[in-house]
């Protein structure tokens, strides 16, 4: 596979209908000369293999110069030497089997019904814009915009750093729509269906899931460059941190709510966690249907990730301790919630949550030193690949340690490995940033990455457990098998004896039965004899007795 | 699998069009009393000579036009077939050629001008169908272009048919000092058919040169109807003083072939 650096659209890829996978650039198939016998049946001077080629060959380029657009005959046959009627067969031949003109609107003859799954002939290539990080990540996971319906981008982009009061400043419901993502008014025209949190997005950012993290991450912070612009009816931080309490606290009273946060009525209060991050989440917690066992043990994972929150916003404005942070949330939430891993799992990837959501959930389902273990690994192996990422993480990596000795990291070494093993091969895969202009943007996104990093660590490490204890099952349901396949065997062979033993028996019984048989006969001989009977031959002799040796 | 050589003449037929249809194209430039009749249009040679009456009385009536002018069409129309049956009997050498055709019409509205090669050869060719992928491709609106343009291919087409007949060849060659012109027409075929060998042949490549593509392409130009106007008053001009001048040719040999 080719590597795509960054910008390269490099190959591009084309569909034909898979009834046309039988198409090689250096070679005729057979299709061709069932369909264009004048070619090869050297008919004529004019059309051989070569003149035959060069025709497809040309065509067909000069389509993939532009797939979008419908290619005319009339444009090519101005190219190509020959007899035009030949020409049109040849082009019309190619646009049957949509190597021409495949999916281009046009009210032409329409291509064969045997049209099946587009296949991809070329190679896979950057046919879509290289960005930071995780383009080629499974996107299960990763906030990729799902919501954006004009995206023509797989990965995400990274936002401009948008500091707090960039994003957080106009943030009050009386102004126009603020982008939610690059902050300017939105004047280009919004995004039609405001993303999840009622955010609006500007055109420009519309495919930006990511800013969602950088929120969550400096939410509630106290932020010492305070926001300038907030408007009168604005929520201050601390109003927001007693919306945030109170929620917690009454669930889905509206009034208490009010309450709690003074200065804000109930609707505003309303309005207001809709447009937090996650603040459907914790709204959706109330109404679950699982009943206060699961919003409970919910309850708790917000509870926890407010606390991570809480603790992530006490980081500074680089953000620099977010790695930090994760393994500190980890091990807090790992004792309340491991016991209840299993019902965990329903809360699990919702993909349009937030990347620390999602990475605060993955580690608190694998287990904290799981999750440390990842976090390590990604960073050093984030590290090795780009010596720019070290000057980042050795910021943080003191503190880190420091932290990190208060649990050992016992790697169950199985998943370690793999762990590494994953982020190496992810690793591979994404491409360094290499361009970007400014530090900041570099730690966050090398953060951002080390974070999805230990995102896939975590998952990885949980499914290979679960790997393992499917493996265990397995093979304890074979043992049970094989054992009773032994005891049916163990009752036939028993059986088998009992019916020998009596056999036997009966075997010396028959024997005692022949001999007192012959006695008899004996004692019936002497007494005819004494009787002076006179001896009569003896016809009846029975011939068994005569045989049976003793 | 037979293989010819280049430029090998395949075996005699009969003399008809090279194309899938056997259609000869008929045009007819009739002025009676100041009224014009142009048209263009293929005829199939097997319909029955009656046709020809029948398809007159109704241009006439369609085109509300004096009745005079049906005795012409008619006339027009049986001496252009009558030509064409004079070469049918005959053996048609075909070779293999690839000639060059010119479009350079103008249809009501639309001008288009055109080049393109054609292989005589191959029987199996639809000038028709060309047409119609031509007016698709450009996106010409008026449908009276289409088969305009599929005449002009025609008219070609029995052109080159005619000059391959014995017969006219003999009478060509006879008559090669006078005829300059055919002989000019003549060898430009002549080099479409030794390119073959060039192009076709191992060393070339039947890609045109990328300079030379605007000569093969096509050139549509829609006139505004004052154009239109001006372009057919010119063109009536043009054919008064053509017959002018003609007359006046004929007239001056004959008085000094006579003298």
């Amino acid at each position: 596979m080719m590597p795509s650096s960054e910008g390269d659209i490099g190959r591009d890829l084309y569909s034909i209908p898979g009834s046309s996978s039988w198409f090689r650039w250096d070679e005729i198939h057979e299709t061709e000369r069932r369909a264009l016998p004048e070619f090869f049946d050297g008919s004529a001077a004019s059309r051989n293999h070569r003149v035959y080629k060069e025709y497809r060959d040309f065509i067909i380029n000069k389509f993939r110069e532009d797939p979008s657009r419908r290619l005319t005959f009339t444009e090519v046959r101005k190219s190509l030497i020959g007899d035009v009627g030949t020409l049109h067969k040849v082009f019309l031949f190619l646009e049957r089997w949509g190597l021409i003109n495949f999916g281009v609107s046009g009210g032409r003859p329409s291509p064969p019904e045997e049209v099946g799954p587009q296949v991809e002939v070329e190679e896979p290539g950057a046919g879509v814009q290289l960005v930071p990080a995780s383009a080629k990540l499974p996107s299960g996971r990763l906030p990729v915009a799902a919501n954006d319906p004009g995206a023509g981008e797989n990965g995400f982009r990274l936002p401009p750093l948008s500091s707090y009061s960039d994003v957080y400043g106009d943030w009050a419901p009386g102004k126009g729509p603020v982008c939610a993502v690059c902050g300017d008014q939105c004047a280009s025209g919004r995004h039609e269906r405001p993303m999840e949190g009622g955010f609006v997005v500007c055109l420009k950012c519309s495919e930006n899931k990511n800013g969602t993290e950088e929120k969550s991450a400096g939410d509630n912070s106290v932020h010492a460059d305070g926001n300038a612009n907030h408007a009168s009816d604005a929520w201050t931080d601390a109003e927001t941190l007693l919306l945030l309490e109170a929620v917690l606290k009454h669930g889905d009273d509206w009034d208490l709510i009010a309450q709690h946060v003074r200065t804000k009525n109930r609707l505003d209060c309303i309005e207001r966690l809709i447009q937090l991050p996650f603040g459907d989440h914790m709204l959706s917690t109330f109404s679950d249907k699982y009943g206060a066992r699961n919003s409970g043990n919910q309850a708790t994972n917000s509870r926890a990730i407010q606390h991570a929150s809480g603790k992530l916003t006490q980081v500074s404005k680089t953000d620099g301790h977010v790695q930090n942070d994760i393994k500190k949330k980890v091990a807090e939430e790992s004792t309340p919630v491991h016991p209840s891993k299993r019902r965990c799992i329903p809360s699990i990837a919702n993909a349009t949550d937030s990347l620390m959501r999602q990475v605060a959930l993955l580690s608190t389902v694998a287990g904290p030193h799981v999750a440390a273990a990842a976090a390590e690994a990604a960073v050093t192996a984030l590290c090795n690949e780009n010596p720019c990422a070290e000057k980042v993480f050795i910021i943080v990596d003191d503190e880190a340690r420091r932290k990190l000795k208060s649990f050992p990291t016992n790697n169950e070494p199985k998943s370690d490995v793999k762990v590494e093993d994953q982020d190496v091969e992810m690793h591979k895969q994404t491409d360094t940033p290499e361009l970007l202009p400014e530090r900041n943007f570099d730690a966050t996104a090398f953060q951002i990455k080390a974070a999805i990093a230990t995102a896939l660590g975590a998952a990885a490490a949980h499914a290979k457990q679960l790997a393992d204890q499917e493996q265990r099952e397995m093979e304890h349901l074979m043992a049970s098998i094989i054992e009773a396949q032994m005891r049916k065997i163990q009752y036939k062979i028993k059986h088998f004896k009992e019916l020998e033993f009596i056999m036997e028996k009966e075997y010396i019984l028959i024997q005692k039965l022949k001999e007192s048989l012959l006695d008899k006969w004996v004692e019936v001989i002497q007494q005819t004899f004494q009787a002076r009977i006179p001896r009569w031959k003896d016809h009846a002799f029975p011939k068994s007795l005569l045989n049976n040796g003793s | 699998m037979k293989s010819l050589p280049l430029g090998a003449s395949k075996a005699p037929i009969k003399f008809r069009m090279p194309t899938a249809e056997n259609l000869i194209p008929i045009r007819l430039d009739i002025e009676i009393d100041g009224q014009r009749y142009k048209d263009a249009f293929t005829w199939n040679p097997n319909d029955p000579d009656s046709e020809v009456v029948s398809f007159a009385k109704r241009t006439v009536k369609d085109l509300k036009l004096p009745p005079t002018f049906m005795t012409q069409i008619a006339q027009s129309i049986q001496t252009q077939l009558a030509e064409f049956r004079s070469y049918e009997g005959q053996d048609m050498h075909i070779k293999e050629k690839i000639v060059p055709i010119k479009i350079d019409l103008r249809v009501n509205n639309t001008v288009i001008r055109d080049q393109f090669l054609w292989d005589v050869s191959n029987f199996e060719t639809d000038p028709e169908e060309f047409a119609r992928t031509l007016c698709e491709d450009l996106n010409i609106e008026d449908p009276e272009v289409g088969p305009a343009i599929a005449v002009a291919i025609r008219e070609q087409l029995y052109e080159v048919a005619t000059q391959s007949v014995s017969s006219a060849r003999e009478t060509r060659v006879g008559k090669k000092g006078r005829r300059g012109i055919e002989n000019v027409t003549n060898s430009k075929t002549g080099n479409s058919a030794l390119d073959l060998l060039k192009l076709f042949g191992n060393k070339g490549s039947v890609i045109r040169k990328r300079k030379e593509w605007y000569l093969y392409e096509p050139i549509v130009d829609i006139l505004s109807n004052e154009e239109v106007g001006a372009l057919d008053a010119r063109e009536e001009l043009n054919a008064r003083l053509k017959k002018k001048l003609d007359e006046k040719e004929d007239s001056f040999q004959t008085r000094y072939s006579h003298g």
